[in-house]
C-alpha cells in the first residue's frame, strides 16, 4: 500500500522542519475543516487541529508504514476528538438550548438567506447519529475513498455504504420542506 | 452494472460517481447515461441532496497562525544534533579515561623513577629563608 505521506513522517520525525511545514500544509486545513462542520465552532476546531499535530508530533518518529494510511490515521484522531468533545457537550446540554433558525426578515439580505441555509444543513447534520455524520463527512466533505472511510471507522466498506446511506435517507427527509428553497439559493452546481 | 446495485450506490455515495468505488464509477456512469429517463427521481434526488450538502462546504480560512502554533512544536533538527554532540563528547571522556588508565599500566617504569618518587615524598620539607 502505497503511503504518500509516509516519506514526509519519517523525516518530520528525524526532526526535517521541510517536512513537518510539508504535512502541515497539506492536512491542516483538511483537519480544520472537519472539526468545524463536526463541531460548528471554529476556536474548538482549531483545539482539535492543534491536537491532532502534537500526536503526529509525537507518533513520528515511531511511525511504521503499512498497518493504515497517515491520513487514514489523522483523520480517526480527529473524529476521536470531536466525539470526546461531542459527548462532554452532550453531559452538560442545556435541554433548552437547539440550533435557531430565524423566521425570514421581510427584507432578507442575501447574507442573511445565506446564512440561514446554511443554518438548515447544519442543524440537520447535527440532528444525525454520531457515526452517520462521520460517514457522510468522510466521504463527501474529505474526499476519502470507500475504503479510507471505512478504514477510518473502524468498519467494513459495507457498513459504511450501510451509515452513508442511512444519514442521507435522515437528510433527505430533514430537509424535504426546503429543499427548493435551499438549493434554488445554493451557488453550488451539483458534481456528476 | 444492475439497476439494483446502481440504486444502493446512489443511496451512499450520491450522484457524484468521482465518489463512488473507484472500480464501479465507469460502470455507474454508464449505467446512468443508458438510463437517464428511467432513472430521472432517484438520481435527482440524490443530486439536490449533494448540493444541499454543498452549501456547508465552506473554505476553510486562513490558518497560517494556527501553522506556526503548530510547527513550533514539531521536532526540530537541533535536538537529534544536541544529542548525538552529548553522545560524542561521552565517548570522548571515556576513550580519555581509558586511554590514561592504560597508558599508566602498561607504560615500563624502572626503578630509578621509583626512587625519584619516593625521594620527592620523603624529604624534609624547608620553607624558603629556613635552610642558613
Amino acid at each position: 500500500m502505497f503511503d504518500p505521506d509516509a516519506e514526509y513522517v519519517r523525516k518530520a520525525g528525524a526532526g526535517d522542519t521541510r517536512a513537518a511545514e510539508a504535512l502541515v500544509r497539506r492536512h491542516l486545513p483538511r483537519m480544520v475543516g472537519l472539526a468545524r462542520r463536526m463541531l460548528n465552532d471554529g476556536a474548538e476546531a482549531e483545539d482539535v487541529a492543534q491536537e491532532v499535530f502534537l500526536r503526529v508530533w509525537r507518533e513520528a518518529p515511531r511511525w511504521k508504514p503499512g498497518a493504515a494510511k497517515f491520513d487514514t490515521w489523522m483523520h480517526r484522531v480527529a473524529l476521536n476528538l470531536c466525539y470526546d468533545r461531542l459527548r462532554r457537550r452532550r453531559e452538560k446540554a442545556d435541554p433548552d438550548a437547539g440550533v435557531h433558525v430565524a423566521d425570514p426578515a421581510p427584507l432578507a439580505s442575501e447574507a442573511w438567506l445565506a446564512s440561514q441555509r446554511t443554518a438548515y444543513v447544519k442543524a440537520a447534520l447535527d440532528a444525525l447519529p454520531e457515526r452517520q455524520r462521520a460517514a457522510i463527512e468522510l466521504v463527501h466533505f474529505q474526499d476519502l475513498t470507500n475504503i479510507a472511510a471505512a478504514e477510518t471507522l473502524e468498519v467494513s466498506v459495507e457498513a459504511l455504504e450501510s451509515l452513508l446511506a442511512r444519514g442521507r435517507r435522515a437528510l433527505k427527509a430533514a430537509l424535504a420542506d426546503v429543499a427548493h428553497d435551499l438549493i434554488g439559493g445554493a451557488d453550488g452546481v451539483p458534481r456528476g | 452494472m444492475e439497476r439494483a446495485r446502481f440504486e444502493h450506490l446512489l443511496d451512499a455515495y450520491g450522484a457524484d460517481v468521482a465518489r463512488w468505488p473507484a472500480a464501479e464509477r465507469a460502470a455507474g456512469a454508464a449505467f446512468a447515461e443508458r438510463h437517464a429517463v428511467d432513472l430521472g427521481a432517484p438520481v435527482d434526488e440524490a443530486r439536490s441532496l449533494d448540493a444541499m450538502l454543498n452549501i456547508v462546504r465552506e473554505p476553510v480560512a486562513d490558518t497560517a497562525a494556527l501553522a506556526a502554533r503548530v510547527l513550533a512544536a514539531a521536532p526540530v533538527v537541533r535536538d537529534n544534533f544536541d544529542k548525538r554532540a552529548l553522545w560524542a563528547l561521552a565517548a570522548c571522556a571515556v576513550f580519555g579515561v581509558v586511554l590514561g588508565y592504560g597508558g599508566g599500566v602498561l607504560a615500563p617504569t624502572t626503578d630509578a623513577d621509583d626512587t625519584l618518587f619516593v625521594m620527592a615524598f620523603e624529604a624534609p620539607f624547608v620553607a624558603p629563608g629556613e635552610d642558613g
